[in-house]
């Protein structure tokens, strides 16, 4: 059984049509890549998934299970997490801070036991903060995790939001543009990061502009343009598609793969 | 009762245009509006009132007394809370604080008295079977104009397009070389004009008190989220339904139900449509 | 400089038995000291200064359930709605049903708990200014509400001669002696009590877990909605616990002042609730306190200059504004931060 079925998902917005009766399944431990031209619907599509926004039509099946409908936070407690395109991260608080923040989801204490600071709440917080210098030691940003947040470097930024995501203990991550910005070294290391974050049983889809990291890293790959799914499949074979060439013909700043 | 729909939401729209005007520059809600058209309103009763000067001159003064303030406050308020607050808040806060400023100013200079003065020019008008005082029919006449002049001013005057820009996008306007600490506060003074010329406009119907101030801000914050925030056709149409919404129910239900069904129709509404009549729906 | 940063985790939560010991206990410890002996002690005979410290400890109670909802990031212009809410169920309550006041006391702010959240649950999806200006309407809505209530509320009218408290008994013992408009001093007792038990509780909400959650709240919705947070039944949790201080609060001053009037609290309150909050510093604990004291005392100190006070108390309230933006309690923080951050 797949762990992410799509299935006919349709967003409208007014008379523009976001994402256009997209289908597309996803195996357990897989990591695909979602990838199209800018205003080709992807990151809409991750919101569709995730069920930050209704779709128009069509439905996600995750698990086995419709989650199209449920209220987002929902979504993400069933393991379903996303990152975003924009650097989201919590500001005035430290690295730390936000990954502790983060594992919200692993309380095993009811609001009241928070409030009076019962045992299995102290318990708690002792067992995030171990696993939040884990995760974040893990990510590279052991040497920073005391500082604010919003005061960290450009490629920090965006491994702490992984970090934050991966806190909340998904089995499905979508990462919206997680090398976007960083150079190719920065990149290097984050494709392995990705890879690490299979390791550790996590199926990976994510939408990303860097072809030779997409190239690299994903089993399957598909490609939206104006909303619509115009191909699907394995890394080599989408490099020879004809309908994908043309779709990045229009733009030659996109290099396709080598 | 619909004409006098039409004097009020014609002079609200004025009020309404204002506060748009300062929130779509500066996003800042100006708490102070209805402060600013009291302070209006009372500089006509001085001059007008006491001292016979002539109305119109009267309300060239007005003009520019709250385009005075409009820019200090910009220029030394607001200016500098936007280059040292932390939290973004703080700017509203401010905004708040200057109300209450004005609010004192005016309670400890003009007391605390209901101030009216007499009607500029006399004589009813009969249009169909309802009577329309002169004064009154000036009143719309003259708000009319003011805001036709004012769309024009910032449709097609390149103070006006610097104005538009600067709405759309503060860091490209800064970019294109435009003084934006300047246009800012000259678009804050132009919003403080517009509260202040309401506030002469309607001053010689209603008269004036120095409690107004809040009345005002809230009704102009009822306007501005029926139409939507920063929008202008927006804050037009916000003022048509408040205008007309007052003078029917004034005339139908006694005195504060009124209100109190203009704000449940306004809460209940917002919660189903956030974003206003005409504003862009969020996310 | 590790301890300092680390006291600020929700980690540290489990260790509140050590942080007993922390400055901050050191400094509440002074400020009960102050508030129960030190004031009683000195200004015990000044009926007057001592009424006016009881309404800036109440007035400071119902702004710290502002600065809850700053916390999640909405400017609450409806804490005005909220005390009157509460005050009227305290009015109704002993004058028709001859309830005890220490019964209505938290029922009134029970009453306005739930009403916060019933309104709260779609109201506090709107944000910013939105929020502002709702909220704001809320208070007007409310206000008119009390004028139009005909024989629930007596409309302008108000409810008059509310009795004041009366004496609690323990197994045959009197606890709380009975109080008397003439003397002011157990109203003093009641709300500095009332203030230090609310400061206790928020400040044991804002270093929990939950006080974490209504701050990542505030920075960033959507990212706190994709790692599981339930945003909206933390924004209710948060609104309806700053109501329920509002509620209590009102209830307070019914009994003080024996009466209640729909102008009793209007938008001018909910405003300085406000502004009490902001010229604290939202980011402190104490700012409420700090503003709502100073900006009170103040107002009273100018009272000798009769014709210009409300002038001047504006003018002084900008000028703070200005000069520290970030709230007077931002001054000691500037200090501090010289000294332990200095990479900051
Ligand atoms: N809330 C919205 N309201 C209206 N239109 C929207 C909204 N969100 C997205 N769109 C439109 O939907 C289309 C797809 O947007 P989307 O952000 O999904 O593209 P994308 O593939 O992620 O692009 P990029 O590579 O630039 O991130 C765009 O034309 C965009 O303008
Ligand atoms: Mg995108």
């Amino acid at each position: 059984m797949p762990i992410l079925e799509v299935q006919g998902i349709t967003k409208r917005y007014g008379g523009l049509i976001a994402v256009n009766n997209v289908s597309f399944s996803v195996e357990k431990g897989e990591i695909v890549a979602v990838i199209g031209p800018n205003g080709a619907g992807k990151s809409t599509l991750f919101k569709l998934v995730s069920s930050f926004v209704p779709p128009t039509s069509g439905k996600v099946v995750y698990n086995g299970q419709t989650i199209t409908g449920l209220p987002p936070h929902e979504v993400a407690r069933r393991g379903l997490v996303r990152t975003f395109q924009e650097t989201t991260i919590f500001k005035e608080m430290t690295a730390l801070q936000n990954v502790i923040v983060a594992h919200h989801l692993r309380c095993s204490a009811s609001s009241l036991g928070i409030y009076f600071a019962s045992p299995k709440a102290r318990a708690d917080e002792v067992s995030f903060r171990d696993r939040a210098t884990e995760i974040l030691d893990y990510l590279g940003l052991g040497a920073v995790k005391r500082l604010q947040a919003r005061n960290l470097p450009h490629g920090h930024l965006r491994a702490l939001g992984i970090a934050i995501a991966m806190a909340a203990e998904p089995k499905l991550l979508l990462l919206d543009e997680p090398f976007a910005g960083m150079n190719l070294e920065e990149t290097d290391a984050a494709v392995e990061m990705v890879r690490g974050i299979r390791e550790r049983g996590v199926t990976v889809v994510l939408v990303e502009h860097d072809m030779s990291a997409v190239m690299r890293i994903s089993d399957k790959i598909i490609v939206l343009n104006f909303g619509l799914k115009i191909a699907e499949g394995a890394p080599a074979e989408i490099q020879r598609n004809d309908a994908v060439v043309e779709a990045y013909l229009g733009r030659p700043d996109d290099e396709l793969g080598h | 009762m619909l004409l006098n729909g039409v004097v009020l939401a014609v002079n609200y729209a004025l009020i309404a245009l204002g506060i748009t005007l300062i929130f779509s520059i500066m996003n800042i809600l100006n708490f102070a509006h209805g402060q600013m058209f009291m302070i209006g309103g009372f500089v006509v009763y001085y001059l007008y009132g006491l001292f016979g000067v002539n109305y119109f001159a009267s309300l060239v003064a007005v003009v520019a007394v709250l385009g005075v303030i409009g820019w200090c406050f910009e220029k030394f308020f607001f200016q500098r809370m936007r280059k040292m607050a932390t939290r973004e808040e703080n700017s509203m806060l401010l905004a708040v604080g200057t109300a209450l400023l004005l609010e004192n100013l005016a309670l400890s200079f003009f007391g605390e008295k209901q101030r009216g003065v007499p009607p500029v020019v006399s004589g009813v008008f009969k249009i169909g079977d309802a009577f329309l005082p002169a004064g009154r029919l000036l009143v719309m006449v003259l708000a009319l104009v003011l805001i036709v002049g004012l769309l024009l001013f910032v449709q097609y005057t390149k103070l006006g397009r610097a104005l538009r820009a600067l709405a759309q996008d503060r860091e490209v306007t800064y970019l294109m070389g435009v003084n934006v600490d300047r246009i800012a506060a000259l678009g804050f003074a132009l919003g403080a004009a517009l509260a202040g010329l309401a506030g002469g406009l309607l001053m010689t119907v209603f008269g004036i008190n120095s409690g107004v101030g809040t009345v005002y801000s809230i009704k102009a914050f009822i306007m501005i989220m029926i139409g939507g925030a920063g929008i202008v056709p927006g804050a037009i149409l916000g003022a048509v339904v408040l205008g007309f919404a007052e003078a029917i129910g004034y005339a139908l239900l006694p005195g504060s139900i009124t209100y109190l069904l203009i704000f449940v129709g306004l809460i209940v509404f917002l919660l189903f449509r956030p974003q206003g009549l005409m504003g862009k729906p969020w996310g | 400089m590790d301890q300092a940063t680390d006291n600020r985790c929700p980690a540290t939560a489990g260790e509140a038995g050590g942080s007993l010991f922390s400055w901050q206990a050191l400094g509440f410890t002074g400020f009960l000291l102050l508030v129960f002996v030190g004031v009683p002690v000195t200004f015990g005979r000044l009926p007057y200064f001592i009424t006016v410290l009881t309404n800036a400890a109440v007035l400071s109670f119902i702004s710290l359930g502002v600065w809850i909802t700053f916390s999640i990031g909405r400017m609450n212009l409806a804490q005005g709605a909220f005390a009157l809410v509460g005050g009227y169920v305290t009015a109704i309550l002993a004058t028709r049903y001859g309830i005890s006041f220490w019964v209505c006391l938290p029922l009134s702010g029970l009453v306005s708990a739930v009403l916060g959240a019933l309104i709260g649950w779609p109201m506090l999806r709107l944000k910013g200014v939105y929020f502002a200006m709702t909220t704001l309407s809320l208070t007007e809505a409310i206000r008119l509400l009390a004028l139009n209530g005909g024989d629930v509320t007596k409309g302008a009218t108000g409810i008059v001669n509310v009795p004041p408290p009366g004496t609690i008994w323990i197994f045959g013992r009197m606890v709380v002696p009975p109080f008397s408009s003439a003397d002011p001093m157990p109203y003093y007792f009641l709300a500095a009590g009332m203030l230090a038990l609310g400061l206790v509780a928020v400040w044991r909400l804002s270093n929990s877990r939950l006080g974490w959650v209504f701050r990542s709240l505030r920075q960033n919705e959507d990212l706190a909605t994709s790692i599981g947070i339930n945003v909206a039944k933390y924004r209710v949790m948060a609104f309806s616990l700053c109501c329920f201080m509002a509620g209590t609060g009102g209830a307070f001053f019914v009994a003080f002042q024996q009466n209640i009037y729909p102008s009793t609290y209007t938008v001018a309150d909910s405003v300085n609730f406000l502004l009490y909050c902001f010229l604290g510093g939202l980011d402190y604990l104490f700012g409420p306190i700090v503003g709502a004291f100073l900006l009170v005392i103040s107002f009273e100190l100018l009272h000798a200059i009769q014709d210009y006070q409300a002038l001047i108390y504006g003018a002084l309230m900008i000028f703070c504004m200005l000069c520290l933006p970030n709230g007077i309690l931002s001054l000691r923080l500037r200090r501090f931060d010289g000294r332990r951050n200095p990479k900051a």
